[in-house]
């Protein structure tokens, strides 16, 4: 158990100072590249030989942002631009850009004007991310980006490298589903919290350590006796799920994250690159692969029947939806979605968050009735 | 179980209702303090209703606490969320309501009960104080007026001047606006409640009306509010004088429950 608590703690560590990863690889002369949410082929990055480091926004008050982005765009990117615009992001190379939502679309244009010194590097993919032509336009802008990345890091990147890195990437995904299910088991061992940190670690290590980390976590858990079940099972969603003081009211209330359906933890892990003979042609595939995002074209929303079969397949008593304030993408696929819950009777609660939330009272009372609402 | 005395202790954000429990069933007290979480009113209110009853703590079997303040009472045995208690005093006070609609010093809540008084969904508004308790009592300092006036202001408005904003700060200068313009201050009080019913009906929509409808919480207490909202909803609005209370009630009877389970 000690063993455990001390990997869970330097994850912690990781996730409370991502910078020092930056500075750390800055140090050993490697290059950083910032990686925006959602779906940008990091393999390219990793592949050219400079660390991708994750941009997922933070828990901060912003004042900056407000010279480019209204009010009512998202937390995510006032936070990302703030930190850009105050320096703090100082030392990347470059940072990638997915244009999947209108203020993501904005982000390039922002930054360009406000940051400037840090070059921009648009990750365009298909709408139709599952017809042939979809797939080949993807993989040409795909094969754009690693241009770009290979001016930047004054590289020429092989696709036997690239294919390597899809390797690699790969094996984390899969160190990461394994974990997800050993903390799931054991949840006298894993917090909601720390189970988010371990996952969150792996956008500001470098992937391969971070999933010999993992490994080691997972195996230790496994030696753990059995658990018995215990507390309510939750299955969250959303695109962001990583705020301590949420996740602490969760635990607090009993509840254990059975599984997630969330954009910064399974939005990773879930779907693998497959492996093919243009490894660029894989990552392409990718999008065209996976489900479960409200970033992707869905016109079926096949993301509701995904969560129905998560939620039950964990033997879920519910699903929390952390709403992203200010997220179209995630507000039209709401009503769907939970229409598709309702009808499968899984009970659903949303919670509203930002991550420039500094109350969390009404969100504890929220959760508070939904566990006191499962227990019956 | 059937003496044993409960007491349900709501602490809100304006104000403090603590309520006496016998058997279970019959309320043997309850007082009601308008200062709320971080004041002297959760004391003072327990003192009252133990005053009344002529009781004292040592006689309860256990203290139950929700509201907005309920992790600093101070001796709880059970701390419950505000939505559960409200369920479980809705359902003591009218049991047939399937929907209830409880607005309090600084939010709304929507609740849709099963049987017994089962939680089965519920929503909550806006982190913000519009369409809440706190919204009117700023209206009515604008006003000058009590917010225990308006109820009766609403009855004698001969028209309505409609409030638009939403958000309070907002609907705060529209209503100085129409007063410098010389409004009918019984037409603003109606267009003000209307504002109210119609942020109220949105949040109750949402997680579907099902009748009949009950209304809870200090806000229960103006009719103005609840006739504007049966107009919104269509629906006729069912309103105890217990209103108020039921959240110190239904914490009240959870106490009683869990004493059962116990025994
Ligand atoms: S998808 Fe939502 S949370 Fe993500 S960047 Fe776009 S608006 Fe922000």
């Amino acid at each position: 158990m000690d063993k455990v608590k001390e990997m869970l703690s330097e994850l912690h560590s990781v996730c409370a100072d991502p910078r020092a990863q930056l500075d750390a690889a800055l140090a050993r002369g490697r290059k950083a590249v910032g990686v925006l949410p959602y779906f940008c082929p990091e393999e390219l990055v990793y592949a050219a030989g400079m660390l991708p480091f994750g941009l997922w926004g933070a828990e901060m008050q912003t004042s900056l942002s407000g010279r480019y982005y209204p009010a009512f765009t998202c937390s995510l990117l006032h936070t990302a631009l703030e930190m850009g615009l105050r320096g703090q992001l100082a030392g990347l190379s470059a940072i990638m850009v997915p244009l999947c939502c209108d203020s993501l679309k904005c982000f390039g244009p922002n930054w360009k004007y406000g940051v400037g010194t840090v070059p921009v590097i648009d990750v365009a993919w298909a709408q139709n991310r599952k017809t042939e032509a979809g797939e080949e336009f993807t993989r040409a802008r795909f094969r754009r980006v690693l241009g770009r990345l290979e001016e930047i890091s004054g590289k020429t990147v092989s696709d036997g490298e690239i294919a390597e890195a899809v390797a690699l990437y790969n094996e984390n995904r899969a160190a990461l589903r394994a974990f997800s299910a050993a903390a799931a088991a054991h949840p006298e061992a894993v917090s909601p919290l720390q189970r988010c940190e371990a996952m969150k670690a792996g956008y500001f290590m470098d992937r391969a350590a971070h999933t010999a980390k993992l490994r080691a976590l997972t195996e230790a858990l496994c030696s753990l006796p059995e658990s018995p079940r215990r507390g309510l099972r939750i299955v969250t969603t959303g695109i962001l799920a990583d705020s301590p003081a949420l996740l602490g009211i969760l635990e607090d209330a009993g509840c254990t994250v059975a599984d997630d359906q969330v954009a910064q933890e399974s939005g990773f892990f879930r779907t693998d690159t497959p492996v093919t003979a243009d490894p660029v042609v894989g990552l392409a595939r990718r999008l065209g692969l996976a489900e479960g995002c409200s970033v992707l074209f869905d016109p079926g929303k096949e993301r509701g029947r995904e969560l129905v079969k998560l939620a039950k397949a964990a033997g879920a008593d519910g699903v929390l939806w952390v709403m992203a304030k200010f997220c179209d993408p995630e507000e039209f696929d709401y009503v769907p979605v939970r229409r598709m819950l309702e009808e499968a009777g899984i009970p659903l609660l949303a919670v509203e968050y930002d991550q420039q939330t500094a109350s969390f009272e009404q969100a504890r009372s929220a959760i508070e009735a939904f566990a006191e609402m499962l227990r019956g | 179980m059937a003496d044993i005395l409960t007491m349900g202790m709501d602490v809100g954000s304006t104000t403090s209702k603590c309520l006496i429990l016998r058997g279970g069933k019959d309320i043997a007290a309850s007082a009601l303090i308008p200062a709320g979480t971080g004041t002297s009113g959760p004391r003072r209110a327990l003192e009252e209703a133990l005053e009344k009853a002529g009781l004292k703590r040592e006689d309860m079997v256990c203290v139950t606490a929700t509201g907005y303040g309920r992790a600093t009472f101070p001796g709880a045995d059970y701390t419950v969320s505000e939505l559960s208690c409200h369920a479980l005093g809705a359902h003591a006070l009218d049991g047939e309501a399937k929907t209830v609609i409880d607005i309090g010093g600084q939010d709304a809540k929507a609740l849709c009960l099963g049987p017994e008084g089962k939680l089965l969904r519920f929503l909550m508004n806006d982190k913000c104080a519009a369409g809440t308790g706190r919204f009117l009592e700023v209206m009515a300092r604008v006003l000058e007026k009590d917010v225990s006036d308006l109820a009766e202001m609403d009855a004698l408005a001969a028209g309505m001047t409609p409030i638009s904003s939403t958000c309070t700060v907002f609907a705060e200068s529209e209503v100085i606006s129409q007063l410098a313009k010389g409004a009918d201050l019984c037409d603003l009080v109606k267009g003000i409640h209307r504002s109210v019913a119609v942020r109220t009906a949105s949040l109750m929509h949402r997680l579907g009306v099902e009748a009949p409808v009950a209304m809870t919480g200090g806000v229960a207490r103006n009719a103005g509010v609840v006739r504007a909202l049966e107009k919104e909803l269509g629906t006729p609005i069912r309103v105890s004088p217990l209103a108020q209370l039921a959240g110190a009630l239904g914490a009240a009877i959870y106490g009683w429950r869990k004493q059962g389970e116990r025994e």
